[in-house]
């Protein structure tokens, strides 16, 4: 049922990426009958693929072209070449997540409003409000299937062995732990399995029971018949014409050939560090600084969340793998409150690592071997922790950047992210650090370990949402400022991280603009 | 610490965990046949995966085998554990190194060096050092070589994504195809 479109059809919507943005963003138009081609750098990927092994799926699924880390952070020398752990392949991102689905607080809307100017960040108001995008919220809710919500009615999963440990550590603290909105079905819906818990959601699912668009958003597009899906195509450049409006995308085929698919609309979904990258890659005579990017803001604020791990050991078993991978939420902390010293809020997500990927990041770098880790190891089985989850300041210095001279395997010129804190980034850290040791002392801990942070999975800003076109990127509806058949959809457009996982809100705001840009095409306005 | 690693390597009898005769029943079996004066370079031998008969063993030599044994069963050390699954990760270095004279000479180098350092330091050689923590002195003051690093990394996947292992570990590996743990015990805590 899949469509085939002809490369000088210049009546469709081209869609860069097929995650969480870009594969929902073909489904809503193609509900609406509008057509579309998903240009997806990575390949197809089946449920046989999937498997129940960490450095396995890795291997197989992660983006691993060539990519530089800077800055001070110790993330630049523990990673030098893996600033972000993602996808290549067709769901992107939505294959390598927990299925922590929450709704932005109000006041993450507007960090400018609610704290003023912050020193040394680029703070921003969003150009849309929590109100405007409730509706859209309980939309993706339902689309994804979110437990715990009144969207779907589905109930939580049940309290792990984990969940219980935080939880009674939260309660003899007297902080705030509920189970997590996960985008992982807790009874058959939408034609897909109920999860039984295998433990390995953060790698593709292999029952289907977690959202990802791979098998959710991306077939149900393909049977309308408006949609065609060209998997390992990797996108050079956009092409524009002379009043500046794009008219299609360069790209190389998987036996690097290249083709030009012509579009009346270019929607670019390839997450924060290629969507900038492809912006910057497209720069001509009349956009020499890369397209829309009259404010030159285009890869700059880059954000991650403000992250770090803390893993307790304790006397008895946890077993933390036997349960979804995030089962609970610590709340306690993710409001404003500057009284604790650091603005903005940050979850505690109890995560679990299986026990490879426990050995690699328990101490990662160089120097992480020696009888302490290994002691550590050995109590794996005992083992309760988070992952950090807070508001990353967006600071202008970090930011995605083309190598001057190095070029990767497509001949484009690899990224240079720089990435390290703001101060207050900092302090929020050692807040959680604090916090977390706090929750698992009052319940008996031998030992907690500090984690710093690793690649991000969460990178957003680099192509941000403004009111004004001199401040950022697109406007509200994630429509390029300069640009007006130019969308960014991913989550580079976010104009602060939140403390919230992003997924949720990068679909609801696909959903919306999906409502937009139907409505601009309509008008003949695009 | 780790009340209860007997629990969790349940394996072999109860001993004093010294580290540096980490494997306690190939030191038995060497008592038996007598080698036990030969120290480390025995283990080796004993090992069998490094025997001096193979092509690798003759070109790293057995002093080289015995040194990267003893730096594996540093850097991750686990009492309780045997050597075959530091040799497991060792070996097939070993024998690459024969066709691969890069890589020979990172081993070949990389145990010069340490044992360079530990003279150096201690006034013996590498795996002479009776204490662990004057060998990790030495092994910190090469942590960031290329030799270390590749030393490293292939024990921290030979070891820790070993699924022979894992059982020893606590972790459960793959769990789909026994139908996850939703009705296995996930929610299963006595003590919280």
């Amino acid at each position: 049922m899949s469509a085939k479109f002809d490369l000088n059809d210049d009546s469709l919507v081209v869609i860069i990426g097929s995650g969480a943005g870009g594969g929902t963003l073909s489904n809503e138009l193609a509900q609406k009958g509008i057509r579309s081609v998903i240009l997806e750098a990575g390949k197809r990927f089946t449920f046989d693929d999937i498997e129940n092994d960490e450095w396995k799926m890795f291997g197989k699924i992660s983006w691993l072209d060539k990519r530089y880390v800077e800055g001070p952070a110790r993330i630049a020398k523990d990673f030098p070449n893996l600033p972000a752990w993602i996808v290549k392949g067709v769901g992107g991102a939505t294959m390598h997540w927990a299925g922590v689905a929450m709704r932005f607080q109000e006041h993450e809307f507007k960090m400018k409003t609610t704290n003023g100017t912050v020193a040394g960040a680029n703070v921003l108001d969003w150009p849309v409000t929590l109100e405007e995008m409730a509706p859209y919220y309980e939309k993706a809710e339902s689309k994804m299937g979110v437990c715990g919500t009144k969207a779907t009615g589905m109930p939580y999963h049940g309290k792990s062995s984990h969940y219980k440990v935080v939880e009674e550590g939260a309660k003899r603290i007297g902080a705030k732990c509920e189970q997590a909105n996960l985008a992982i079905n807790t009874e058959i819906r939408d034609g897909r399995a109920s999860c039984q818990v295998n433990g390995f959601c953060m790698q593709g699912c292999k029952v289907g029971a977690k959202w990802s668009t791979m098998y959710t958003e991306i077939p149900k597009a393909e049977a309308t018949g408006k949609v065609e899906l060209r998997p390992q195509s990797m996108v050079l450049r956009i092409e524009h014409d002379n009043t500046g409006k794009v008219t299609g995308v360069l790209y190389a085929d998987k036996d690097g050939n290249q083709h030009l698919q012509k579009a009346r609309i270019v929607a670019v979904a390839g997450n924060s560090i290629e969507s900038p990258r492809m912006l910057l890659n497209s720069e001509s005579s009349m956009f020499p600084a890369g397209l829309a990017n009259s404010s030159g803001q285009v890869g700059q604020n880059y954000m991650t969340h403000t992250t770090g791990g803390v893993y307790a050991e304790f006397e008895k078993p946890v077993h933390m793998y036997k349960s979804t991978v995030v089962p609970g939420i610590v709340h306690e902390w993710k409001d404003n409150d500057p009284s604790r010293g650091h603005l903005a809020g940050y979850e505690l997500e109890v995560l679990h690592l299986g026990l490879p990927f426990m050995s690699a990041f328990l101490n990662p770098g160089q120097g992480g071997w020696g009888r302490e880790l290994a002691n550590s190891l050995e109590n794996y089985d005992n083992m309760a922790g988070f992952w950090i989850c807070g508001e990353d300041m967006p600071v202008e210095s970090n930011n995605v950047t083309l190598h001057p001279t190095e070029k990767d395997q497509y001949g484009l010129p690899v990224p240079v992210v720089y990435k390290t804190d703001h101060i207050n980034d900092t302090r929020m850290r050692n807040h959680a650090y604090d916090r977390s040791k706090e929750l698992f002392d009052s319940i008996g801990a031998l030992k907690v370990n500090n984690l710093p942070p690793y690649p991000a999975s969460h990178n957003m800003g680099t192509n941000r949402m403004s009111e004004h076109a001199r401040d950022g990127v697109v406007n509200r509806w994630g429509q390029a400022h300069d640009i007006k058949n130019l969308f960014v959809s991913d989550g580079s457009q976010f104009t602060s991280s939140g403390t919230e996982n992003p997924t949720l809100t990068i679909v609801a705001l696909a959903i919306r603009q999906a409502d937009y840009i139907a409505d601009q095409m309509k008008r003949k306005e695009i | 610490m780790n009340k209860n690693k007997k629990s969790l390597f349940s394996f072999g009898k109860s001993v004093n965990s010294n580290a540096d005769e980490p494997c306690v029943n190939r030191r038995e079996f060497l008592s038996k046949t007598g080698k036990i004066a030969l120290g480390a370079s025995a283990v080796v031998i004993g090992g069998g995966l490094f025997s001096p008969e193979s092509f690798a063993a003759k070109k790293i030599g057995i002093h080289g085998n015995a040194t990267l044994l003893k730096m594996a069963r540093d850097i991750y050390p686990h009492d309780t554990l045997e050597n075959k699954y530091y040799v497991k990760v060792m070996s097939p270095m070993s024998e690459a190194a024969e066709k691969d004279s890069d890589l020979f000479k990172l081993l070949a180098e990389g145990v010069e060096s340490l044992d360079t350092i530990s003279v150096e330091k201690f006034d013996l050689k590498y795996v002479d050092i009776k204490s662990e923590s004057d060998r990790v002195v030495v092994l910190k003051s090469l942590e960031a070589s290329p030799f270390f690093q590749k030393i490293k990394g292939a024990l921290m996947m030979g070891i820790y994504n070993n699924p022979e292992l894992w059982p020893r570990f606590g972790f459960g590996g793959s769990a789909w195809e026994k139908g996850g743990y939703i009705n296995r015990g996930y929610d299963k805590n006595d003590w919280i």
